[in-house]
């Protein structure tokens, strides 16, 4: 069974029916694939939708789809080894520790990162986007 | 696949050699199917859950990618 691990763009890009990867993102989380979050998804998208958005509604929805991921056991919590971890990846990539923690807790599951970061993460290849991760059966 | 030990009350391990005789499979067969279908639920209820939030009822101009890197805290 493969998991997969959702950024925090994934999760806003569900709501935002605006960008490029909302079809994506939407039959990903709505489907029934074994999906994980890192729990600075929620600081991350609570962030943009208000002060980028300025949309209680929308912060309101993402933080719920964040507490669903939790309620089902796919919330993963920082701990020490994942911020050293993280800490020893972002300095080797020259990545940001944002980027760091989510790929160092990937590498720890086993499990893929989706992301709709392009240019940092999935170019690079630490993660896939939410159509490359459909492709490969994420559903 | 991995070899796992798994402690179990005794009269559980017996309902499901029970069970398992009843099926035709063996006592790892039936635990592998069980805690299969126990985290397709779970997937399941979890992806019905974020549908009825209802996600993309409203357009925020996307780049979102864009948008968590430019919010978060600098040091």
């Amino acid at each position: 069974m493969t998991t997969w691990l959702t950024d925090a763009s994934v999760l806003l890009a569900w709501e935002d029916r605006a960008d490029d990867h909302h079809e994506d993102a939407k039959r990903l989380l709505e489907g029934d694939a074994q999906l994980v979050t890192l729990d600075l998804a929620w600081y991350e998208v609570t962030n943009v939708a208000i002060t980028a958005w300025c949309d209680d509604d929308a912060a309101r929805r993402v933080q719920r789809v964040v507490s669903a991921l939790d309620d089902a056991g796919g919330l993963v919590r920082c701990d020490r080894s994942l911020i050293a971890d993280a800490g020893e990846l972002a300095a080797v990539h020259r990545m940001s520790a944002y980027d760091a923690a989510y790929a160092a807790t990937a590498h720890r599951l086993g499990a893929h990162l989706v992301s709709c970061d392009l240019r940092d993460l999935v170019r690079r290849g630490f993660g896939v986007s939410p159509s490359q991760a459909l492709e490969m059966g994420a559903a | 696949m991995a070899k796992v030990m798994v402690s179990l009350p005794d009269d559980l391990l017996a309902a499901l050699d029970a069970e398992a005789e009843r099926r035709g499979t063996t006592r790892s067969g039936l635990l592998r199917t069980y805690a299969d279908e126990a985290l397709r639920r779970r997937g399941t209820e979890r992806a019905a859950r974020i549908r009825a939030l209802g996600g993309g009822t409203a357009s925020h101009g996307g780049d979102v990618a864009a948008l968590v890197k430019r919010h978060r805290p600098r040091g």
